[in-house]
């Protein structure tokens, strides 16, 4: 069996190359850029921008593979009937989801805000599946999409570490999915938050799952894939 | 309007306290008693009983006030139909779900290991919840049953902190219920998990929602209701 260098320890690779899919989460403008939901919340957001280049090594490395890119995206509705009031309220800046802001409507699904940045745009084919709140299985239909293309195994990146990132991860760990989180190409606007969120997933023997380096994760699936062609 | 004093701000309660529900998360032999999955999982799970009378008092004060309130247990069916393959194979212990210990199977629903503690044991009544993932949304009918009562806002308490109780509050959170997390009625077999975890729940204006002290909350449930005792 292959496997991914990793903490806690090895991360067995599926026997089915087509059963990994790459989730890139919340990496929108709306995030890391100045004037979007991540600064109204008071967040300086550009330490978030520090994993764009490992990211897109990642995505270059599984498109190159031929293996399943999945992006997610938060936003909503412009009526923002999917938006609860909870959420608003919670927003304690001038500008409120919904608002016109210097990236379109805050957080807003179709504004420019809600767009993945230019460095990591998706090809046609790949898949952008957007999300209401911050874990990617709640009120979306990532779950459907993962059991119909057969996908059992996420290596999972994006923004930000300790909200959309760890809650998508907790949610598919219970829904059976092995998980692997890529230690550089993730981050928070907290660099505490990011450090924690990595040792608490793989404590207790990986009680969520993995984590590993890019250049682990790249290594072992270009082994992975080397074996599936000499097969 | 009535409020707890809480972190980063005032918790507001509802207009009809009926709305608020206490929430008891996995406070069962597994987890707090040597011989359980806790310690199958490599943790020394003596801390964890710091938190009882804490929960002991948060307890009477809802059964008194007639408030609503919600146990929930994590278990798997007697033939593990409800246990990822990934949950298994993740224990790296001689001990597996389902095996027999001294408290009975080993994470099985109904079993010894399985029941809430003699100290918090549920009234007839009172809701018990049993899930199979660590958060108590995940296939069961907790959502459904908070909808019907309409309780809209919950106080959160359990272990652990970090896996089944910040799950549990972040998926409420995207839920749109106003959560609040009870800070000395929360445990960690690693302390630095809960405080970090505390942190993150309150960062960014309360991403996740409120975190405050028994004390604050039994105070402000008294001085509410003290005129209706008194009445």
């Amino acid at each position: 069996m292959k496997t991914i260098s990793a903490l806690p320890y090895e991360y067995d690779l599926p026997n089915d190359t087509e059963n990994l899919a790459l989730l890139i989460i919340g990496m929108q403008r709306d995030l890391i850029e100045p004037g979007g939901f991540g600064a109204i919340l008071g967040n300086d957001v550009t330490p978030v921008q520090e994993i764009i280049p490992t990211v897109k090594q990642v995505l270059e490395s599984f498109r190159a593979l031929n293996l399943p890119v999945i992006y997610i995206v938060e936003g909503h509705q412009p009526d923002l009937s999917d938006c609860p009031i909870s959420k608003q309220n919670r927003v304690k800046g001038d500008l409120n989801i919904g608002d016109v802001g210097p990236l379109g409507r805050v957080l807003v699904l179709g504004e420019p805000g809600t767009e993945i940045i230019s460095d990591l745009e998706p090809l046609p084919g790949e898949l952008v599946i957007s999300k209401p709140g911050k874990g990617a299985f709640f009120g979306s239909d990532l779950e459907d999409v993962l059991q119909t293309r057969g996908i059992s195994h996420l290596i999972v990146t994006g923004i930000t570490t300790e909200v959309g990132v760890q809650t998508t991860m907790r949610e598919a760990n219970d829904r059976g999915y092995e998980c692997l989180l890529i230690e550089d190409a993730t981050s928070s606007y907290f660099p505490e938050f990011k450090q924690i969120c990595l040792e608490m997933i793989r404590a207790q023997g990986g009680i969520v799952g993995w984590t590993a380096t890019a250049e682990q994760v790249i290594h072992g699936l270009n082994q992975w894939k080397q074996s599936q062609v000499l097969a | 309007m009535a409020s707890i004093s809480a972190q980063p701000y005032d918790y507001e309660l509802p207009e009809d306290l009926n709305q608020l529900a206490l929430v008891i998360i996995d406070m069962q032999r597994d987890f707090l008693e040597p011989g359980g999955f806790g310690e199958a999982l490599g943790n020394d799970v003596t801390p964890l009983r710091s938190i009882v009378p804490a929960l002991q008092q948060l307890l009477e004060t809802f059964r008194s006030l007639q408030l609503p309130i919600i146990h929930t247990v994590e278990g798997h069916r007697p033939d593990l139909s409800d246990c990822p393959p990934s949950k298994q194979k993740r224990i790296r212990g001689a001990l597996k779900i389902g095996d027999m210990t001294p408290m009975g199977r080993l994470f099985i629903l109904g079993e010894p290991g399985n029941d809430i503690i003699p100290e918090l044991k549920p009234l007839p009544g009172e809701t018990v919840i049993s899930k199979p993932g660590k958060g108590a949304f995940y296939k069961t009918d907790l959502d459904n049953i908070l909808r019907s009562l309409n309780i809209t806002h919950l106080l959160i308490t359990g272990v652990t902190t970090e896996v089944c109780v910040q799950t549990t509050m972040r998926e409420a959170n995207d839920r749109g219920y106003e959560c609040l997390m009870v800070e000395d009625a929360t445990e960690s077999y690693f302390p630095q998990f809960k405080k970090l975890s505390l942190e993150m729940v309150r960062a960014q204006g309360g991403i996740v929602g409120w975190t405050a002290p028994t004390a604050n909350i039994l105070q402000a449930l008294q001085t509410l209701t003290a005129p209706a005792i008194s009445a």
